[in-house]
């Protein structure tokens, strides 16, 4: 269905792989040429975003699978992100440890407080237990900010992130360490998806009544679903951490999270490819009205009223999520499934 | 002993403020399961319609009010019409990601017609305070909590005896069945964002005269969450009982707690509320436990 | 089905358009030489009733300087001026689009803004300018200077007013902090940290409000039994004006003395509360007043009249006017010093340059409308002088002269930062 035909899996192999035809190959190739070479052609500021996109993409992928495969809804996101970030900036600026090990730590940290918070979901689903992760949210930021050993209210200095005495300074090698743990966590969102504790987390979702009495322990999947995707959260914590280089509490709102859900279910929930979609959607479009749109209007045309130029980003920015769900409520992941199988079947779409 | 009193007082007028929000969105949710995360921003652009009757149009209190409704009125009517309309039957959380969309959309209308962005409504209120025992309460909080009680009174009553009330009980209990028997359920809906629409808007004016119209009444809108959340995301009572609860723990928590712990502590009480209500009673205090068959 | 592709085609052609038409207009403007400043401002998003004033401020007071003033030193300023959203993602990314463009320096008005654009900005050594300072964000001094005095000179300056002029009792005062929960409130809680001792005032609470808030009689109430002389307030104008409301109504004030923090003590605030209710408060404020005769006042009315007429009256707007002037007389400095062609180069050299040449050799008074501004080494504040105003029939009118606030040496604390 989802390959050209012609395409015959012959072996187990062949049927599980992910790039299936020379095209894909092609394309796929073409694709990271494109974007390993993004630093010659693309200016500090571009790259920045791209920098941007990829730790977003990160924490968009865990709570991908925590809210697209596993069904936990949760609003506390950009906590666990916070939680991560400040992990590593503590462990690296006070303990003066190693980034990897900052990175890690950050990770399970995050994860760990993943899991607490994730407690209620034994109990609760749906909105309940996104009101919980709300809690988590605020709870979370308000530790942080009376944590004397956060640095509190004044926030806490990050260095640069380092590997084996190599310091990530410039822009460009900062793009090349997001990108490939970006890479890396692609990766595994896909193939976890695809494994048995993927499957159970599908079937928890779809109905977790059905699911336990086949057999699948509930509490043990939404906690590892939990776990995991506040882990990515708190990988993307601790690269944002190193990358901003400056913390402070008031930078993980809850505006944060609840723009986080609105990028994977732009993207489509429960894909692979979603996320992508969707983070790269919606921080392009973000850039493109505050950074491109804005200045021009404001500088061009003169006679506008005083609020103009500044009300119309947020005013587009709801009106193309709007217009977009409206358009296509399963996600552009699924535009994007409808486009390629138009594409394969053309001309003979019927 | 006055402390414990002036706290318990604070508690409860604070809590019903908290509560006429909740019930905008306990309104809404009741009839068609959306979280409407537009809710701040429908306070805030309903406070500065307000303002910008009595003030910029010096229009008298008893014309600017009948406006103030009918504008939250067309509000929620247009919401549902054009956003949340041409979604029935699709992904429940595409529904609710429309709302966040609709909440920026609304943020920046607000943006463009005042873009001072804070300002005062005149006073409505007389200043005076009442003194009860040793304790004090401003009249604007008590106009609040006067308010907040009629308009719950009201609810219930449509809700209990009217045809329209009775069908969006229906309707929240059983969408096809309701559809099945004739009731037109996208007129359900559209009421019910209308009549949200008005609640939020007298929360708005009411929270806007003691606080001033800023974005900070966004926040207002969204810490009535977990209000609705300790009340049970479906109850008229929980969310009229669940507000002065809060309220009280806040006041009381943060009136004794803060000078043993780091201040700020009444911010995170309520959260801390929620987590302990998950645990403990996972569909709030009224809320109704939903037995599930597979 | 057919329309909905339809729909579908025009919206993806309508970004496609944005994406591809926008650089290229904003491209192809008039290829004059010109000197090249970054202006940042919340203003839209949670801070966006101080952001907005703020950020027509800055374009006016640029405007200004080149429509009748023919720029500086021969070439006009051109600002690069993006909305933050007070969001700090979009803040990096900010800070990194004028650095591709090779804005000389970059301005900021909130802290919270520039604490997230501080370590890239210190890191490339891109000067940068904040209005609203607090003490993070210059203590140690590195590549961020600060406009004004910050959030813990207000609090020293206050209570040094208090000392020799309102208090009169024996012993030590007594003074509840009431801060906003973020770098605005303690900024003031760290000055009094630092120097409540060597005051003499005794710090009997410190409690925290959030921007939002609905009600802090609780607090007071606290507040109130322990029998407070003063009370400080480190906020912005609602949560004050609620604060100083609840006062009123407890009966803690009139009784007690308020004191403001310069966030806090605007226009609004007094519309919000009510002239009668916020009657004889004080407040610390490091620009001066619409209205007063300084020389810049004058121009400053006409543009932001003909320009911005609805913020006329906000004490936000000067300072933002007065950020842009001195902005525009760092890089006539540096412009002079060492010559376009070294500014026009760009990068590491251009900023050095402007750092060295132009904010270290500043000396200028501001057309009279805050302090006057320049270097010392080791203290990144440029202005260094406050006054104290007091609330009189609703207006807001000067108690004092300028008073200089004394550098206080945070990083030297061990608590600093923990």
């Amino acid at each position: 269905m989802s390959l050209p035909s012609g395409t015959r899996n012959y072996t187990y192999a062949q049927d599980m792989a992910i790039l299936r035809t020379k095209t894909h190959w092609a394309l796929f190739a073409g694709f990271l040429v494109l974007l390993l070479a993004a630093p010659l052609y693309l200016g500090g500021y571009w790259l920045g975003v791209m920098n941007l996109i990829g730790i977003t993409l990160i924490a968009a992928t865990g709570l991908n699978l925590l809210i697209g495969y596993c069904g936990q809804l949760s609003i506390g996101h950009a906590g666990f992100i916070a939680v991560g970030a400040y992990t590593s900036a503590v462990l690296t600026n006070r303990f003066e440890l190693p980034f990897l090990v900052g990175l890690l730590c950050a990770g399970l940290m995050a994860g760990l407080i993943g899991i607490i918070f994730g407690l209620p979901s034994v109990r609760v689903k749906g909105f309940y237990l996104a009101i919980t992760t709300i809690a988590a949210q605020f709870i979370i930021i308000w530790v942080i900010n009376h944590w004397s050993f956060t640095g509190g209210f004044v926030g806490i200095k990050v260095p640069y992130a380092s590997i084996a005495g190599f310091e990530f300074r410039s822009e460009a090698s900062q793009f090349y360490l997001i990108m490939s743990i970006t890479a890396l966590g692609t990766f595994f969102a896909k193939n976890l998806a695809r494994t048995k504790v993927g499957r159970a987390f599908i079937a928890v979702r779809d109905n977790d009544l059905s699911a336990e009495v086949m057999g699948i322990n509930l509490l043990y999947y939404k906690l590892l679903a939990f776990f995991i995707g506040c882990f990515m959260a708190g990988i993307a914590g601790s690269l944002l951490a190193h990358w901003i280089g400056y913390l402070n509490a008031e930078q993980f709102s809850l505006t944060e999270s609840i723009l986080y859900i609105g990028m994977i279910i732009i993207g489509g929930l429960g894909t692979a490819i979603g996320p992508i979609f969707g983070v790269v959607f919606i921080r392009l479009l973000q850039q493109v009205l505050t950074v491109i749109l804005v200045p021009f209007l404001e500088s061009t045309v003169t006679a506008l009223p005083s609020g103009f130029a500044t009300g119309v980003t947020p005013m587009l920015f709801g009106l193309v999520i709007v217009l977009f769900l409206i358009l296509e409520p399963r996600g552009l992941a699924h535009r994007w499934a409808l486009f390629k199988s138009a594409y394969r079947l053309w001309p003979f779409s019927y | 002993m006055s402390e414990l009193l002036q706290y318990i007082i604070t508690g409860l007028s604070v809590g019903m403020v908290y509560a006429l929000i909740a019930l905008g969105f306990a309104l809404i949710w009741k009839s068609s399961s959306v979280a409407n995360l537009a809710l701040g921003q429908i306070v805030l652009i309903s406070s500065w319609f307000t303002y910008a009757m009595l003030v910029q149009a010096s229009l008298p209190v008893w014309l600017a009010f009948p406006l103030v409704i009918l504008f939250a009125l067309g509000l929620g009517w247009t919401i549902e019409r054009f956003a949340l309309r041409p979604l029935i039957a699709q992904p429940i959380l595409a529904l609710i990601t429309v709302t966040l969309g609709i909440g920026y959309f609304i943020e920046g209308v607000v943006t463009f017609i005042w873009p001072w962005s804070v300002d005062a409504l005149p006073r409505l209120f007389p200043r005076d305070v009442v003194h009860i025992g040793p304790a004090v309460i401003s009249q604007e909080y008590l106009w609040v909590v006067g308010i907040c009680l009629v308009v719950f009174v009201l609810l219930t009553l449509f809700f209990r005896y009217h045809r329209m009330g009775i069908a969006m009980r229906a309707t929240a209990d059983d969408q096809r069945a309701v559809q099945a028997c004739g009731i037109p359920v996208t007129a359900v809906f559209s009421r019910s964002w209308m009549f949200a629409c008005v609640v939020a808007a007298i929360g708005g004016i009411l929270i806007a005269s003691i606080g001033g119209i800023t974005q900070g009444l966004v926040e207002t809108g969204l810490k009535a969450f977990s209000v609705v959340i300790l009340g049970g995301l479906d109850s008229f009572l929980g969310a009229i009982i669940a507000g002065p609860i809060i309220g009280l723990c806040e006041s009381l928590g943060g009136g004794y707690l803060t000078p043993h712990l780091w201040p700020g502590i009444k911010d995170i009480i309520p959260f801390i509320i929620i987590i302990i209500v998950m645990v403990i009673k996972p569909y709030g205090l009224f809320g109704e436990e939903r037995i599930e068959r597979i | 089905m057919k329309n909905k592709r339809l729909l579908i085609v025009t919206a993806v052609t309508c970004l496609a358009l944005m994406l591809a038409v926008l650089p290229a207009i904003s491209a192809c403007g008039p290829k004059e030489p010109t000197l090249k400043i970054g202006i940042m401002t919340p203003s839209t998003g949670p801070a966006a009733e101080k952001g907005a004033p703020m950020g027509h401020a800055n374009l006016d007071c640029i405007q200004y300087i080149n429509d009748e003033l023919g720029g500086v030193g021969g070439y006009k300023i051109e600002a690069v001026w993006l909305d933050s959203k007070y969001d700090a993602n979009q803040v990096v990314t900010n800070v990194k689009k004028f650095m591709d463009k090779d804005c000389l320096l970059f301005g900021t008005a909130s802290s919270k803004e520039m604490s997230a654009a501080m370590e890239i900005a210190n890191r490339a050594e891109f000067p940068g300018l904040v209005c609203f300072n607090a003490p993070v964000l210059h203590r140690p001094p590195q590549h961020i200077y600060g406009q004004m005095t910050d959030y813990g000179d207000d609090w020293t300056a206050f209570a040094r007013y208090y000392m020799e002029n309102i208090w009169k009792g024996p012993g030590k005062p007594k003074m509840a902090l009431h801060l906003l929960n973020n770098t605005t409130g303690y900024g003031a809680r760290d000055a009094a940290k630092a120097a409540a001792d060597e005051l003499g005032i005794d710090i009997i609470s410190v409690d925290e409000h959030k921007a939002d808030t609905t009600s802090e009689m609780d607090s007071l109430t606290r507040i109130k039994a322990s029998n407070p002389d003063v009370l400080y307030i480190s906020s912005t104008p609602a949560p004050t004006a609620l604060i100083i409301k609840n006062a009123v109504d407890l009966g803690l004030y009139p009784g007690i003395t308020i004191g403001l923090g310069h966030a806090s003590i605007t226009k609004a605030l007094v519309d919000i509360a009510g002239a009668d209710v916020v009657e004889g408060v004080y407040g610390v404020f490091p620009t001066v007043n619409w209205g007063d005769n300084v020389p810049g006042m004058a121009k400053m009315t006409e543009y932001c009249q003909k320009l911005h007429p609805d913020d006329y009256g906000n004490m936000d707007y000067i300072t933002s006017w007065a950020q842009s002037l001195i902005m525009a007389e760092i890089v006539r400095l540096a412009v002079t010093n060492v010559g376009y062609e070294v500014l026009d180069k760009g990068g590491v050299e251009a900023w050095r340059a402007v750092e060295k040449y132009g904010i270290q050799k500043l000396n200028y008074d501001v057309e009279g409308l805050h302090g006057p501004v320049s270097y010392t080494p080791g203290d990144n504040r440029l202005a260094k002088s406050l006054r104290i105003f007091q609330i009189q029939k609703g207006a807001i009118a000067p108690v004092t002269d300028w008073i200089e606030a004394p550098l206080v040496k945070y990083e030297e604390f061990d608590w600093f930062g923990k």
